[in-house]
């Protein structure tokens, strides 16, 4: 059997303010397999943002180790981490991030340029633009493109978004409460939308929610309760 | 690549940026523009100075200097054309019976030499001194009127009477109502005694005006008298000598000044190329030292025409440093105004920084991306900077014209320099300069924001508002 696409082992997390420790995560075990859908439930406080940030790679744990396909991101250097966030990865937030300045298409195009040098990302821009259009225009906003933003409705932002973690292909896809910030109609199409497509691209899927009626509809459910993972 | 990308557009929806860059741009413009104007100007205030002074010049030579064989030893080196012996006096130039005029208020005429009484009086062998220096086309310059001009020019100093003939700057003339023939006095005073006691003793010297001058020089033009080198030889001879207030050479060299022997206080020296004038002066130097067999008291000293001008010319370089740490300052005002733009805009896309991590930015790209927005403001001020002030520069004169045209103010009246258009002299090394130090600058404004962008933490904005 192949490696899970990502594990945490004995994960601690804690925040330092002032004098006190503030323990976050206190030993998260957890593997992710390759296609698989994960629902992260727990209250509000109980450390799924920031387990989420530990596994992409934001925030390194206090304690414990992150593998990717089995191999730990221990000592990796900065950039090598974040060649890895960016390769291995796509993140999805409750508040879309798209930077207010570029149209949906540039958003898009952003994420494809992280990695590349002028040069090497001129010369394949063409396949690139392509590539990002495809991607819009399969979470149906193909007559989108070249809206800023603010032009865009909140479910249409976060399509944007989807689209824009999906591009460099990641092998998980890790969503902090994509849905929070829509009414339930738009809410029930983005979450079909990712669904759909995470089944097309066959990647792992960490969902971070509140809604038990969606995390249901995952392959498995994990809560966190005071930090650690129980049921 | 998304650095560049996203410093452009950062850049394309934030007008106010274009405050920083117009800043050095104007700057930078101000810097190419007044310097190389300032430059222009010293490039023809050196060149006046330097044709009113020999290339080269013997000064300060004691009394008992033999000028002939001195003469001899000077043109025995190659590279001297022709040299022409002067007597350097000073005097109060006036009516007779009348007082001098009172000094004048410090000013800008005053500082130039233009106003004041005192005079230094140049004696002068004109078939000599017309060989080293424009003395011929001082004479006859086309600015001077008729009724100023010398009669003669081959023998400006030829007299029918017992007066001394002497030649005034043009300027002067002007000012003080003189024309050819006017009769005054110059009052001086010589040592007299010997032995270390000198006394000083007033001397009157009964002029005739023969006609003027005109250098480019205005600050030379106030300033001399010209008068005939054995005319002036004479007329202080009679009220001094034998004077060895000065030291006597060694006993027995075979160096005491001969019988009837002309007086002569200075050498000026023409040389073939003017290029090798530093080492031409060193080797003069010693020739100097050799034909007077002493070295002492400073006398026999030879300078450069720079040298004998190194104040003047110092306290104007002085002047154009003055004037390059000021606009410096603007240019520091205007990094201060990109700072603050620049700042402005990080407080505002700390967002971002969020979400630009999360797919795979480093604190270093944050860096950069920021870095990058303050420099391309920076490179495209400078470049802006830099072509609009050369063109001005170079558009200069055409500018003035138009201004006079347009609104009838001058600018720089050019009469006062003997223009005849704004002198302008762009430099290329001032403008590699002055682009390293806007983009030292630049750099620098940038860098302050740029690095509160990479320590912002990513989760703060990711975490949500
Ligand atoms: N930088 C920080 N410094 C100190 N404490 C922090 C920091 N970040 C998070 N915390 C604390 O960690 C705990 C977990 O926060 P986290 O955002 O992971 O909760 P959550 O489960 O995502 O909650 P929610 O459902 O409201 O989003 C909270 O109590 C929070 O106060
Ligand atoms: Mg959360």
């Amino acid at each position: 059997m192949t490696s899970p696409v990502l594990t945490a082992r004995c994960v601690h997390k804690s925040y330092r303010l002032g004098k006190t420790e503030i323990p976050v995560l206190r030993g998260v075990d957890l593997e992710v397999q390759s296609g698989e859908i994960v629902a992260l439930l727990g209250a509000s406080g109980a450390g799924k943002s920031t387990l989420l940030h530990v596994l992409g790679l934001l925030d390194p744990p206090s304690e414990g180790e992150i593998l990717y396909d089995g191999r730990s991101v221990h000592g990796l250097s900065i950039r090598e981490r974040a060649r890895l966030r960016h390769d291995h990865t796509g993140f999805v937030f409750q508040f879309y991030h798209l930077i207010p300045e570029l149209t949906a298409l540039q958003n898009v195009l952003l994420a494809g340029m992280m990695t590349d040098s002028v040069l090497r990302y001129w010369s394949r821009r063409q396949e690139a633009k392509k590539a990002a259009t495809a991607l819009l225009e399969r979470v149906g906003l193909g007559d989108r493109l070249k809206h800023r933003p603010a032009e865009l409705s909140g479910g249409e932002r976060q399509r944007v978004a989807i689209a824009r973690a999906l591009l460099a292909e990641p092998r998980v896809i890790l969503a902090d409460e994509p849905t929070g910030n829509l009414d339930s109609n738009t809410a029930e199409g983005v979450i079909e939308l990712m669904f759909e497509l995470q089944r097309e691209r066959d990647a792992a899927f960490v969902l971070v929610t509140h809604d038990e009626g969606l995390a249901v509809r995952a392959n498995r459910i994990i809560r966190l309760r005071d930090g650690v993972v129980v049921g | 690549m998304y650095r560049f990308y996203l410093a452009i557009r950062y850049l394309v929806t934030r007008p106010i940026n274009l405050l920083g860059m117009l800043g050095i741009t104007l700057s930078v413009w101000a810097l190419v523009v007044v310097v190389s104007l300032f430059s222009g100007f010293m490039v023809v205030i050196e060149e006046h100075v330097r044709e009113t002074s020999a290339d080269v010049a013997v000064t300060n030579l004691p009394l008992w200097a033999d000028a002939n064989k001195l003469g001899r030893a000077l043109t025995d080196d190659p590279n001297v054309a022709a040299t022409a012996p002067r007597l350097v006096h000073f005097g109060l130039l006036h009516e007779a019976g009348k007082r001098p005029p009172p000094p004048p208020l410090p000013g800008r005429s005053a500082l130039h030499g233009g106003d004041q009484p005192f005079l230094f009086v140049y004696g002068v062998d004109p078939a000599q001194e017309r060989q080293v220096s424009a003395f011929d086309a001082w004479l006859t310059s086309e600015e001077i009127p008729a009724a100023m001009r010398v009669a003669d020019p081959s023998r400006p100093f030829a007299t029918a009477n017992d007066r001394a003939q002497v030649l005034v700057g043009l300027e002067r003339m002007k000012r003080e109502g003189l024309a050819r023939g006017d009769e005054l006095v110059l009052t001086t005073g010589i040592r007299r005694g010997g032995e270390g006691r000198g006394e000083f003793q007033q001397v009157a010297i009964e002029l005739e005006i023969a006609g003027a001058f005109k250098t480019r020089h205005g600050g030379f033009d106030g300033n001399i008298l010209f008068m005939g080198i054995g005319e002036l030889g004479r007329r202080l001879a009679a009220s001094d000598e034998p004077g060895p207030a000065e030291p006597s050479p060694t006993p027995g060299t075979g160096n005491e000044p001969a019988q009837g022997q002309q007086r002569v206080q200075e050498i000026a020296i023409r040389l073939h190329d003017p290029t090798a004038v530093d080492d031409t002066a060193r080797r003069l130097q010693e020739a100097v030292f050799r034909t007077l067999q002493r070295r002492h008291y400073g006398y026999g000293l030879v300078e450069t025409w720079r040298a004998r001008n190194a104040d003047f010319l110092g306290s104007i370089e002085h002047q154009r440093w003055l004037l390059k740490i000021v606009l410096f300052v603007i240019l520091v005002i205007a990094a201060f105004l990109m700072l603050a733009t620049l700042s402005m805009m990080v407080t505002e896309k700390t967002g971002d920084i969020g979400i630009l991590t999360s797919m795979g930015g480093t604190p270093g790209g944050v860096t950069m991306t920021f870095l990058a927005c303050g420099l391309t403001v920076t490179a495209l001020g400078v470049a802006l900077g830099i072509a609009t002030g050369t063109v001005t520069s170079i558009y200069l004169e055409e500018i003035r014209q138009f201004l006079i045209w347009a609104t009838g103010v001058d600018l720089f009246p050019l009469d006062v320099y003997n223009l005849d258009r704004v002198p302008c002299n762009i430099d290329g090394w001032w403008l590699l300069q002055v682009t390293g130090m806007a983009f030292g600058t630049g750099l620098l404004a940038s860098a302050l924001p740029a690095w509160r962008a990479a320590r912002h933490d990513p989760l703060i904005s990711l975490r949500g508002n």
